[in-house]
């Protein structure tokens, strides 16, 4: 606490502590790197020199697995991030416009879905789906997805909309647009910070996730990034510079995207901490 | 999987109550009102109904029976499943590993999250890099985590290694000795979660006033008089989302158990009642008693969480 006397002792303390905060991340990094039979006997050296074989041999696999996984998570993390992010912005603008008993009930209901963990429902939906005919499909997990993360989406949404002014869209209502046509065309674009949040987080939640693609895809539908890494410690038993790459490459568009929009992310996590 | 309440005041302050009677004087005709529901809320909630709230009635209906895929005719009866898991060893079992895995994830990462965010509150690009390195699990998939500390925490795994550099002669199997995987489960989470309490109560501790700090040194409060008495009460807010995130995300604990011990070792020494539900539901079959399992798991994460969350606005009201 006293800095004032040892300047240098807080960076000091900082960097020792993430350093050790730090071998976990390092761990992975340097085995992507490295051949396999080092992997074995000398865990921790750094790779010297580096090779790419771990990298090649995952990506050229025969079977595709990564690139099937790879396309399956882009696709089921678009589609679900886009439909969740228009269907949450206008329930929550008709939640934070129309106010009565009923709006304010049915927040209630749609908020305590936040709280829900996904095993108390996998059991039913896999039955839920199975009528639709969409279990064990991308549509199906998508679906899911929707509805499971809708709430998140309205609670971000509705609260942000109660600070945009009304009047604003009464004005462009007695000009002759249709509220339709005032939501997306005003209210939308003022909502970006919202939107932010909501693409940020549900992108991320949707891409780690590892218990609904499991469920929900089963075992002979293909795989997502997460369901890969976990079907590829099996096979991979004697291969560990393969999963090491595989590991690295699952999660290095998230990373990616963690970097561009880091501001973002800190903001959406922590609006509600500063606003107080 | 976190990060549920991340706006948490904005709903509940932002109805400001002023505004209600000027609305209710000028209530618009029901038709557009219907029409506005029907264009703009219908969708969402007909979908969040059909996939989140009939699934929760489902599993009651199915709570109340013997329902067995395999096993057809299906028998209703009544509250015996309920009856059965008082009873249910595994069940008290599965109780207390998710209990004690609560407890530790829900205090170690705000403890030490606190601390390190008061090490890191400084400006400069240094702490702001310290504070991306942190942060960087929260964004790692829980599979991914899992994977590298299973080979990390391996008997004869790098960590194992180190210590018997260090003169350890027998270092522990830290995921193979019952004594200990639960504990080694718990600091995985723990090392995973730990960033997202230190980038919010970092976020806290930049909202604390410079002003307040300085007239309580002028007081002659010294450091810890002034953390407790200025910068604590002022962290309430994110003392709450850290407490409530970190308490759904440690009840839905299914992701870490499933692929670093799959519940052992010996007999559900680190099964939850997430994974519990899940495995007597699938691998088991026993759709009936796991839903039962369900809805028990569900009221206890309703009703914590209402307490929790309760008594933690409170103490930030009371500011």
């Amino acid at each position: 606490m006293n800095t004032s006397r040892l300047p240098w002792l807080r960076p000091i303390v900082a960097l020792l502590l993430t350093a050790l905060f730090f071998v976990p991340l390092y761990f992975v990094l340097t085995n992507t790197f490295k051949p396999g039979d080092k992997i074995g006997h000398s865990p921790a050296s750094l790779p010297i020199p580096p090779t790419l074989d771990n990298l090649n041999r995952v990506l050229t696999r025969p079977d595709g697995l990564f690139w099937v996984s790879l396309t399956n998570s882009v696709v089921i993390t678009g589609i679900s991030v886009v439909i969740l992010t228009v269907l949450s912005a206008m329930l929550g603008h008709y939640l934070a416009r129309s106010r009565s008993r009923w709006t304010r009930v049915l927040t209630l209901v749609l908020l305590s879905g936040l709280m829900i963990p996904p095993q108390v429902i996998l059991i039913p939906i896999t039955d839920v789906l199975r009528t639709l005919h969409m279990m064990t499909t991308l549509q199906g997990l998508i679906l899911f997805n929707v509805g499971y993360y809708v709430p998140f989406g309205v609670f971000v949404f509705s609260g942000f909309i109660r600070g945009v002014p009304a009047e604003l869209e009464e004005a462009a209502r007695v000009d002759g647009a249709s509220r339709m046509q005032v939501f997306w065309r005003i209210v939308f674009p003022l909502l970006r910070p919202a939107t932010a949040s909501v693409v940020i987080f549900l992108g991320v939640w949707i891409w780690n996730d590892f218990i609904d693609p499991f469920i929900i895809l089963g075992p002979s539908q293909g795989t997502t990034v997460t369901t890969g890494v976990y079907r590829s410690i099996g096979q991979y038993q004697i291969d560990l510079g393969g999963v090491f790459a595989i590991m690295f490459l699952a999660t290095l568009p998230v990373l990616l995207f963690y970097l561009v929009l880091q501001k973002q992310f800190v903001k959406g996590l922590t609006g509600g901490a500063t606003k107080g | 999987m976190v990060a549920d309440v991340t706006t948490p005041s904005t709903p509940v302050t932002g109805t400001g109550g002023g505004s209600r009677p000027r609305i209710r004087k000028r209530r618009r005709p029901v038709l557009p009102r219907v029409w506005h529901f029907l264009s703009f809320g219908a969708p969402g909630v007909l979908i969040y109904l059909c996939l989140v709230v009939a699934p929760i009635a489902i599993s009651f209906g199915y709570s109340l029976t013997n329902y067995n895929p395999f096993n057809p005719p299906i028998k209703y009866v009544g509250l015996r499943n309920y009856n059965l898991l008082l009873h249910d060893q595994e069940f008290h079992t599965a109780l207390k590993v998710t209990t004690i895995l609560t407890l530790i994830v829900v205090i170690v990462p705000n403890v030490v999250g606190l601390l390190i965010a008061l090490l890191l509150d400084k400006r400069g690009w240094l702490y702001n890099a310290l504070r991306g390195v942190f942060f960087t699990p929260v964004i790692l998939s829980s599979v991914v985590v899992s994977v590298i500390w299973t080979r990390l925490l391996d008997s004869e795994g790098p960590v194992n290694e180190a210590l018997r550099g260090l003169g350890v002669h027998s270092p522990p199997g830290w995921l193979s000795d019952p004594d200990f995987a639960l504990y080694s489960l718990a600091s995985i989470v723990c090392w995973q979660q730990l960033g997202f309490c230190v980038v919010v109560y970092l976020a806290g501790l930049q909202g604390v006033p410079q002003e307040l700090q300085e007239a309580a040194a002028i007081d002659g409060a010294g450091p810890f008089r002034r953390f407790r008495a200025v910068t604590w009460p002022l962290l309430a807010p994110a003392l709450t989302i850290n407490t409530v995130v970190m308490l759904i995300s440690a009840f839905k604990m299914y992701d870490y158990v499933k692929v670093i011990t799959n519940g052992g070792p010996g007999a559900g020494t680190t099964a939850t009642i997430a994974f519990d539900v899940l495995a007597t539901g699938f691998d088991s079959n026993h759709v009936g008693y796991a839903s039962a399992m369900a809805i028990i798991m569900l009221l206890t994460v309703a009703v914590v969480t209402a307490i929790v969350l309760r008594l933690l606005q409170r103490r930030e009201i009371d500011l």
